[in-house]
């Protein structure tokens, strides 16, 4: 392996272990349930999930409905799946299989 | 005693965390099968591929370290780009151990905290909001399952070569919406009322700054306008 490739693993990787790692010795027990900083974290998760959910879709939406149709259809299924089941596993399946269904479909 | 059990379930085990990364493992794998592809197409070794997904494990950094370096920027500046790349995971931990009260086991975070990913992080969510109880083995299968199929995906990615799912477009492409479809999921999973404004919030910033910076900008700055929103709109309601 060449040595700056490995360098750059390793400074890369060692600082996103610091980043994952690090912040879970925080001390939470002096957080109020109402202050700032705790609502703030409560806030982190539904802020990430959706921020996730639209950076990894937005680059599969173009101009046209017909040309969006598969990613609507993947997540119609994942509505109809989690409204059915309430199974993240069976939903985030379903999302995908729809979408290469449509994939085929049309292509 | 039923009662007390039913009141009090068994924490969950590193098989439920297994079994809760399956969504995940699937997702992972073919992300990690198309930068396996990638870093041996551009000129890396099947080695070098697996050593950067084993050592970085941070899917869309690795995509741009290799950019980066097959591109011949400086080490200091691939280095400082893929770290300011992954600096949105310092929210995940606390986060998480916010919302798993302050009894949280921790004993055992320097070990899955190394898998602490975007899927993994709302995974982990989405259990505590069905009413599950926080647990490191739990934590740990959880992480260990996407880890392995993000380095088993690399590894065959290497292997296989470009071109290798070139024949079937439609499984590329559903292999592909996994990961969106998984963050709609698990989004829908942990849903209330009181999220939508903080979640309209991280929507309309992350495409605005997608479109008109990055998409590392978007991600970054969606999730912080979010969960401010969350401190502005409690205190509003206060």
């Amino acid at each position: 392996m060449r040595p700056e490739l490995l360098t750059l693993a390793l400074i890369v990787g060692a600082f996103t272990y610091a980043f994952r790692f690090l912040p879970t010795r925080a001390d939470l027990t002096r957080l109020g349930e109402r202050g700032p900083l705790s609502r703030f974290l409560s806030s982190t998760g539904p802020a990430a999930i959706s921020t996730l959910f639209t950076a990894s879709i937005f680059p599969s939406l173009s101009g046209t409905w017909a040309a969006n149709a598969p990613v609507f259809a993947g997540i119609i299924a994942v509505l109809a799946t989690t409204w059915a089941s309430r199974s993240v596993v069976l939903s985030a399946l379903a999302g995908s299989a729809a979408y290469g269904v449509f994939i085929a479909v049309l292509t | 005693m039923q009662n007390a059990q039913a009141l009090n379930p068994p924490p969950p085990t590193f098989a439920h965390g297994m079994l809760a990364a399956l969504p995940i493992m699937l997702g992972y794998f073919p992300i990690a099968f198309a930068f396996g592809i990638a870093a041996t197409g551009q000129g890396l070794s099947g080695v070098e591929a697996f050593a950067l997904s084993l050592i970085i494990y941070a899917g869309a950094s690795q995509f741009l370290a290799l950019a980066l370096f097959i591109g011949g920027a400086p080490l200091l500046v691939s280095a400082a780009t893929l770290i300011a790349m992954n600096i949105r995971h310092v929210l995940y931990g606390p986060a998480l151990i916010k919302q798993a009260g302050p009894q949280a086991a921790r004993r055992w975070a320097w070990a899955w905290a190394f898998g602490l990913t975007d899927e993994v992080f709302g995974a982990a969510l989405g259990q505590l909001a069905r009413g599950r109880s926080f647990s490191e083995p739990f934590m740990l299968g959880l992480c260990l399952g996407a880890y392995a199929s993000w380095l088993g995906g690399t590894a065959l990615g290497a292997y296989a070569g470009a071109g290798a799912l070139a024949g079937f477009p439609a499984i590329e492409a559903a292999l592909g919406f996994m990961l969106p479809a998984l963050f709609l999921a698990l989004l829908l999973s942990i849903l209330s009322r009181a999220h939508l404004p903080v979640i309209a919030v991280s929507v309309g910033v992350t495409i605005t700054l997608s479109a008109m910076w990055s998409g590392t900008a978007g991600i970054l700055g969606g999730m912080i306008a979010g969960a401010l929103a969350g401190v502005l709109i409690k205190r509003g309601a206060e």
